[in-house]
Parts: structure tokens; sequence; C-alpha cells
């Protein structure tokens, strides 16, 4: 197991979250809770954003995890 | 007509006529806020009870006597909605028997009420203990109504500074095995969407004795079999789990990392997850 495939599985994860939260969002009956998981929704988003990024550098190299 | 054809159909009636006037009279007629409900209450059933079995009256004095005590109390309430002065006048005013944490002993004697009696009215409030009483009043109905001291109110959220989420009531949207159409609509779901959950949890409609959407859009059943187990819904505890590990796997490749930008992201997103994760918990778990 590299780093890399650690990295992508949490971005994996993290996107699961994210549509779980923006569909819990969805089903809520109540406006401010509603808003407090669509707020925590739009944060991970930003989170995978950058997760992406580093997924596609880590990719190309992985040797700044040597020892890993 | 013999006697007790006579009876059963004088019975008959006036269940039909009382029905119709306590419907008309409304709520407040049954719970009976005012002495002058009671007053009402109590002889419209004598009335009816009065004319059912006694034969020699006639029925519809019986009805005229009821309907003027039913409209009496009517027109009082109509009235006493304009006015106050009226309203303290027809519904009596409440009188204090506990203020600052000491008792009125004045207002106990106006009331006709002995030590022991304010002691049982405070017993049925779960107050054995008169100290912990702040404020006390008797109302018009005769009911004790108690201000507990702050100390021995219960603990509230507010008191701790506990967070937790708004939620809105839950609807029945299954009862006896039938789909109530009306709920189901108020929270914007159809019938096959009820038909897809059922089927995730593994049960069929005729089984379903009650079934409840709370808050999250999340059902919860009961069954006639009540040797099913159905599981709880898991879908927020899972949530939250899962937004946990990544946090903690964004922090162990901030640490791993030797690569100082990425060391950076890393943490900046960490910090960002958690904050979050704090917003959310008090929704998400359950």
């Amino acid at each position: 197991m590299t780093v890399g495939s650690d990295v992508k599985q949490c971005f994996a994860s993290l996107k699961g979250v994210e549509a779980s939260l923006s569909s819990l969002a969805l089903r809520t009956l109540d406006d401010e809770s509603k808003r407090t998981l669509h707020e925590a929704m739009m944060v991970v988003h930003e989170v995978t954003k950058d997760l992406k990024k580093r997924v596609g550098e880590l990719e190309g190299e992985e040797l700044q995890y040597k020892g890993f | 007509m013999p006697e007790w054809l006579d009876i059963a159909v004088r019975s008959a009636l006036f269940v039909a006529v009382l029905f119709f006037i306590t419907k008309w009279l409304g709520k407040k007629q049954i719970s009976e806020l005012s002495f002058f409900e009671y007053v009402t209450g109590m002889s419209i059933g004598s009335i009816g009870a009065e004319v059912a079995t006694g034969l020699e009256r006639n029925i519809f004095h019986g009805i005229i006597g009821i309907v003027i005590f039913a409209a009496i109390p009517f027109f009082t309430g109509l009235i006493s909605l304009k006015s106050k002065g009226f309203r303290n006048f027809i519904e009596g005013k409440a009188t204090v028997f506990i203020k600052d944490g000491k008792i009125m002993e004045d207002n106990l004697k106006k009331e006709r009420y002995t030590t022991d009696e304010l002691l049982e009215l405070l017993r049925r409030k779960d107050v054995f203990q008169v100290s912990d009483v702040e404020f006390a009043v008797l109302e018009a109905t005769g009911d004790l109504s108690v201000m507990l001291k702050k100390e021995n109110q219960p603990l509230t959220a507010k008191d701790i500074n506990l967070k937790v989420a708004s939620i809105k009531e839950p609807q029945t949207i299954i009862m006896d095995g039938t789909i109530m159409d009306e709920p189901l609509a108020t929270i914007g779901r159809s019938r096959a969407w009820l038909q897809t959950e059922l089927e995730k949890l593994g049960v069929t409609i005729e089984n379903v004795f009650l079934g409840q959407v709370n808050s999250y859009g999340e059902l919860t059943i009961d069954l006639f079999d009540d040797k099913l187990q159905v599981a709880p819904p898991q879908e927020r505890p899972l949530i939250l789990s899962t937004l946990k590990k990544c946090q903690a796997d964004l922090e162990l490749f901030a640490l791993g990392t030797e690569s100082k930008d990425a060391k950076q992201m890393y943490r900046l997103n960490s910090e960002k997850l958690q904050e979050a994760i704090d917003k959310v918990t008090p929704i998400l778990k359950g």
C-alpha cells in the first residue's frame, strides 16, 4: 500500500460523505439543521477539491513519502 | 308505547342532544377551565339524565333547559373574549399561594385551603419540600401551578451550553398496515418512496402496525410480529464516523509528508473538517 492509495481512499470516502450530507440536507425538514448540513457539505467539498489536486500530484511522484 | 321503549327512545335522543351541545360548546367546556363551565357541565348532564328516565317530564322542556344552559356560557365566552373585567368576574382570578418562596397565609385562608391541602396539591406536582418552591398560584380551576426555584428546575440543554439540533414534529404515515396519504404529502414523500424504504428494511406493508418519519426523513416502524427485529436507521452515525475517520487520515498525511506545501494543505483541511464535524455532531449523533 502506498501513500497515494491511502489518500485516494480518503478522497473517495469524503466524496461519499459529501453525497450523503447533501441527500440528508435535502430530506431534513427543519430549516436550521438543513442549513448546517449544507454548510458542512460545502466544507467537505472544498476539502475534496484540495485532495483531488494532491492525488494528481502523488500519481506523478511518490518520492516525498520515502520510508512509508 | 311501553315504558321501557319510551325510556330507550328518550335516552337515545338525549345522548344525541348532549353530543351536539358539547360539540357546539367546544373543548373549553370539556376542560372546565372556569367554575362557570363546571356548573353548566354538571347541570346539562343532570337535566339530560332526569328527563331520560323521568317519564312524566316533557322532552321538550328538557331540551329547552339544556339549550339555555349551553347558550349562556357560550355567550359569556364571547363577551369575555372582549372584556378583561367581565372575564375576571366570570372566570375568577388566580390566587397566589407562594410568593418569593414564602407561603401567603392570608390567601390560603381566603380560599379556605388547609396546610394539608396545600401540601397535597404540591405533592401532585412532585414537590415534597415547600422550600423548593419559588412561586405557586391556585388557578381558577383549582389546579396549583408551581414554579420551582431555578436550582431545583430540571436541567436543560441551555443551562449547560449544550448545542442541540432543532427538529420538526414526526409524521405518522402508516397505521394498522394502511398508508396515510395526507401526512405523507406533508413531508413531500410518495407511496413509491415508502415502498422502497420498507423493502430496504425487508418488511411488507401489511406487517407494519405503526410507521413514523422523523425530522431527518428516516422511517421507524413497529411490526405486528414482535419477534422480528427491525434495525434502527444507521445513516447519520455512519456519516459522522466516516467524517471523523477522514479527518484523522488527513492529520496522519500531514505528519507523514515531507513536502511543506502538502503538509500545510493537509493541516488546513483537517482543521476545516474538524470545524465542520463540531457543527454537525449534534445533528448526526442521532
